[in-house]
């Protein structure tokens, strides 16, 4: 089914569709008339989930590992291509976007009644970003998505944040694009070492290229001492992103200040990128520095559980809960990550995606019930259960999904990660543990404040239950939630390639790795496959 | 030596072309009946500029190889193509953010004017200037044009300050690098480029004549491009000055002044590259922690630009000390962006000034976008593009720059640089936040209305993001421009 995309430029169409989206309500829809803004913003963000759906379907768990690829000249002068393609790993962070910029349009509708054709724009923008960070397959032009992307995520925070978000906004601005920076050093001195070498490290020879495929087959030969450099400069932008103890601080600031729409796509899709970086970069590229710093690597992420999840327990605010749950479960998916094993790797980014859609839903629901009492304070509900059966049913739906309650998605992923970690050691295991019950406790914890116990506060006996369309656009995240945890195999199947290839990377398998880049699995592919990726 | 020949001044036309030009305008200011009219002159000095650059490319290109003339005391290379093409580009903008200001000031456009065009020779034969010599004589046209220039507003006591003070210690660098020159020309007998390069060349270690000659140049050319430690005079004189003549100092006069830095630093002093690039990294380092962190604390807009300007020297001073083929290439990619970047952005601030000084503070911004969603629009991405984000010509311009640090070796500067842009970013969105994010009663728009400078800042806005979208053209400007390396 739809084999013919192949052909065609898909991926460039996905990209794009928000931003000429944008530029369209820029230049042709006046900002007073902000239903006409909203309807079109919905529309083309729609749209794009549409046509980005049938990816799923025509992508071949058993072709080539980046598929749907598009490679153009672009600055000639120093290699520069402008290349897209995905892979398995690609593909769910893709779809996964495409269907939170939906659902972050249509929470947006009541929620933001100022500025709305800015806002709708940024929004879409935003999209265009976040997209072409998970398809690019040239280093330099993936940073350019990387940074391009911080801008309009800066005004969602910034102009429709809560009281402190100015603050918030150039926090999480500085924050991230200081790691880039460090990290565009570390893109350099790749692209120097696969060239003629630099500081005094003999260089591969090949031409000037910032591929990342090329990148992935010289990086074993990166000696060790220049490997532990890189490593380091992609782990401060990675690690930022993601966000991992002690680089955290910048993220319960942008959460609680930022719009619910604003929220969601922090933290369904942006903290993805910084393990996506990890997988697409740290591990392959670098395995020896990926070795050596491993213990470091494990131990931030476990600290980044248990603290995660004891800061989650004391908060006050319903909304910094879900922020702190965040470092907690990144946390747990960095530890999985770090197993470096099948499992491990396997788990970890189905859990980035589970943790996309379970706490995407969270902050979904806590900006429904913001918007009705302009509170987030878990003091002051109680009891409201009764006024809103619907959504206290939705929330604990997600509630369960988030703590890794079986037949839902979130015990997939963690089950996954345990068996992997467990493989790696018996004692991350053991803190990786705890950590899910912690998560459990204080999600329980909030539920029960919040929906059971007397209803004390008048305010609360005036709460409508969720509308037509609130129900309309939490249920997807629901439904993908029983997916995966009911039936995972679909998307474990369009795993299996791509993770092969990076724990093979990772374990200096070069020979597995090669078996799994395009065409030697399946028999009647040439064997030229492979030259064709270096080229 | 080359002798001379009445050849050789055919090859100088571009530059006697512009100065006559000049001539005729001040002229034609002063002999014409009420004064020429003020847009009259304007596009008089603006078309001078354009035939003039289309003359040095016709030239450039009919040239084969590198061409020295008069006795050597000016070459003619791809080098002093690109620089001169910059210069020319910077002035004639420059040229078109000031109608209003010359409009408003009911000065003599006649005088104005010519006074641009004087400079502009100026720094082209400084791109060309092949002997100590011929570099001084130019520089100081170009820098005599610009005191004047600099206290335009006669009855403004801080243009009056910023004249004097760009004229004291201007006259002060001068007199050092005149100094330095003076001792070189005794340590190595010679005032030509390549004479000293030889002769240091032959010398087993250079004399101390030398050495105290070539270090008091080299302070010179930094006093001129605004590097710490001798920077103090630019944010005085970039706030005095009338906002057109500030963004002409920021631009084309710090454009021409890297030209011939590079050009002595490389083709005079090759044999002295280990000492300068220490120097260099050094100053390049102070310039971009100090220009930065100093920008941290401004409220006045134009004094805010002069850090920038200087921190931005900073980065530039990264692809010289570089001294690989990307780090040249990339200061003039780097310079070009920059231009654009920094005359749209002065181009916006003359827009919301009303009365010579208003229109300064962060606060003028406040609201600005929702005022005017255009105007702010491109400040946004001038003021994304001076931090070194994509899509623009500013972060294309600094990968390049870090690129080349990498490449030599000098991976410290090139960490403290991107740390540094990233600190800036903190200060440009100063004015971001004032123009998204703050409230203002303030309903009026700020209409495009001078067909000049809106012309001029959508020219600017457009070329920033054409520079950062589709380097590939302007890269291979630039290449024109390569030397070869020591």
């Amino acid at each position: 089914m739809f084999d013919w995309l192949a052909d065609t430029h898909i991926l460039s169409i996905v990209a794009y569709i928000p931003l000429v989206g944008a530029i369209f309500i820029i230049a042709f829809v006046r900002g007073s008339d902000a239903v006409r803004v909203r309807n079109i913003a919905t529309g083309v963000a729609f749209v794009d989930f549409l046509v980005s759906l049938p990816l799923w379907f025509s992508f071949d768990p058993d072709g080539e590992l980046f598929q749907f690829r598009e490679s153009h000249e672009w600055i000639s002068a120093i290699g520069v291509r402008y290349e897209f393609g995905i892979d398995g790993i690609s593909l769910l962070m893709v779809l996964l976007t495409t269907l939170l910029g939906v659902l972050a349009i249509l929470s947006s509708w009541t929620a933001v009644k100022e500025r709305q054709k800015e806002y709708y724009v940024f929004l879409l923008l935003l999209q265009t970003g976040m997209l072409g960070v998970f398809m690019a397959m040239d280093f330099f032009l993936f940073y350019v998505f990387w940074e391009v992307m911080l801008v309009p995520m800066y005004f969602l925070i910034g102009i429709w944040g809560g009281p402190r978000k100015l603050y918030a906004a150039i926090k999480f601005f500085l924050y991230t694009l200081a790691g880039s920076v460090v990290m565009l050093l570390g893109i350099l001195a790749l692209f120097f070492f696969n060239q003629d070498g630099l500081l005094g490290h003999q260089g591969m020879g090949n031409e000037a290229s910032f591929s990342i495929l090329q990148f992935h087959e010289i990086g074993a030969q990166i000696p060790a001492g220049l490997q532990f450099w890189i490593f380091l400069a992609f782990f401060v932008s990675f690690a930022i992103k993601v966000p991992m103890f002690p680089f955290h601080t910048w993220l319960p600031d942008a959460h609680v200040e930022a719009p619910t729409a604003g929220s969601v796509i922090l933290a369904g899709v942006l903290l993805k990128m910084g393990t996506y970086g990890f997988v697409r970069f740290s591990l392959p590229i670098l395995p020896d520095a990926t070795w050596q710093l491993l213990p470091w690597m494990a131990g931030l992420s476990i600290v980044g559980i248990v603290y995660g999840g004891l800061v989650a327990m004391a908060q006050k605010d319903m909304k910094k809960l879900v922020a702190y749950s965040s470092v907690s479960h990144l946390g747990f998916v960095m530890l999985g990550l770090f197993a470096l094993n099948g499992p491990g790797v396997n788990g970890s980014i189905l859990q980035m995606i589970n943790h996309g859609l379970s706490t995407g839903a969270l902050f979904l629901l806590v900006g429904i019930i913001y918007e009705r009492r302009h509170t987030r304070m878990i003091s002051e509900y109680g009891g409201i259960s009764k006024k809103m059966p619907v959504f206290a049913t939705y929330f604990l739906i997600i509630t369960m999904a988030s703590i890794g309650l079986p037949t839902l998605n979130g015990f997939v992923g963690e089950f996954t990660i345990l068996v992997g970690v467990f493989n790696r050691s018996w004692v991350w295991a053991t803190f990786g543990a705890l950590g899910i019950v912690l998560g459990a406790a204080y999600m329980l914890w909030m539920y029960q404040r919040v929906f059971f116990g007397p209803m004390d506060n008048p305010d609360n006996e005036s709460l409508e239950d969720m509308n037509r369309r609130e129900v309309l656009y939490i249920l997807p995240l629901v439904i993908l939630c029983f997916w995966i945890g009911l039936y995972p195999k679909p998307f474990f199947r369009i795993l299996e390639k791509p993770v092969d290839y990076v724990v093979a990377r990772v374990n200096g398998d070069s020979v597995a790795a090669t078996a799994a880049l395009p065409g030697s699995v399946a028999p009647t592919a040439p064997p030229v496959a492979l030259a064709e990726v270096e080229e | 030596m080359a002798g001379m020949s009445p050849q050789d001044f055919l090859l100088l036309g571009p530059e006697i072309l512009l100065a006559a030009l000049g001539l005729i305008l001040l002229l034609w200011g002063a002999l014409a009946d009420k004064g020429a009219g003020n847009r009259a002159c304007s596009t008089f000095a603006f078309l001078s500029l354009v035939v003039t650059m289309i003359y040095v490319t016709v030239q450039h290109m009919s040239l084969e190889g590198p061409t020295r003339i008069l006795a050597d005391s000016f070459i003619l290379d791809g080098f002093s193509f690109v620089w001169k093409i910059m210069v020319l580009l910077a002035v004639a903008l420059t040229v078109l953010l000031s109608q209003r200001f010359v409009e408003d000031g009911g000065y003599r456009p006649g005088e104005y004017y010519s006074l641009l065009l004087y400079a502009a020779t100026g720094m082209m034969f400084m791109a060309s200037g092949f002997n100590l010599i011929s570099i001084w004589i130019s520089l100081e046209l170009m820098a005599l044009s610009s005191y004047i220039m600099a206290g335009y507003f006669k009855r403004e006591l801080k243009s009056n300050e910023a004249a004097l003070k760009y004229f004291v210690l201007g006259a002060l660098s001068s007199g050092v690098m005149l100094y330095g020159m003076s001792l070189l020309y005794g340590g190595t007998g010679s005032i030509q480029l390549e004479g000293i390069a030889s002769a240091i060349a032959a010398a087993e270690s250079p004399s101390l004549l030398v050495v105290m000659g070539w270090v008091l140049l080299v302070v010179g050319l930094l006093f001129k491009v605004a590097a710490v430690p001798f920077h103090v005079w630019a944010p005085d004189v970039y706030v005095g000055a009338p906002t057109p003549v500030t963004a002409f100092l920021a631009v084309a006069s710090k454009t021409a002044s890297f030209a011939i830095l590079v050009r002595i630093l490389y083709q005079g002093l090759p044999g002295l590259r280990v000492d300068w690039q220490i120097i260099l990294a050094a100053v390049a380092v102070v310039t971009m922690v100090w220009g930065n962190l100093a920008a941290l604390t401004q409220d006045n807009v134009k004094r805010l630009l002069a850090y920038s300007s200087i921190a931005h020297a900073g980065y530039v001073l990264v692809g010289v000390l570089a001294l690989n083929e990307i780090g040249l290439w990339a200061v003039v990619y780097y310079l070009l962006a920059y231009g654009f970047i920094t005359m749209g952005t002065f181009g916006t601030v003359i827009l919301l000034e009303r009365k010579s000084y208003a229109g300064e503070t962060c606060e003028d911004y406040a609201g600005l976008a929702s005022r005017s969603p255009f105007l702010a629009a491109m400040m946004l991405v001038f003021m994304l593009a001076l931090t070194g984000i994509p899509p623009t010509g500013g972060f294309v311009g600094k990968f390049y720059l870090f690129a080349a640090a990498i490449q030599a070796g000098w991976t410290w500067v090139a960490v403290i640089g991107v740390l540094m842009s990233a600190v800036s970013l903190y200060y440009y969105f100063r004015i971001v936040v004032f123009m998204y994010q703050k409230e203002t009663t303030e309903t009026t728009p700020e209409p495009l209305r001078e067909p000049a400078l809106a012309g001029a800042i959508i020219l600017c806005f457009v070329l920033t993001l054409v520079l950062g979208l589709y380097p590939a053209p302007f890269i291979e400007f630039a290449k024109t421009a390569l030397l070869p390396l020591p």
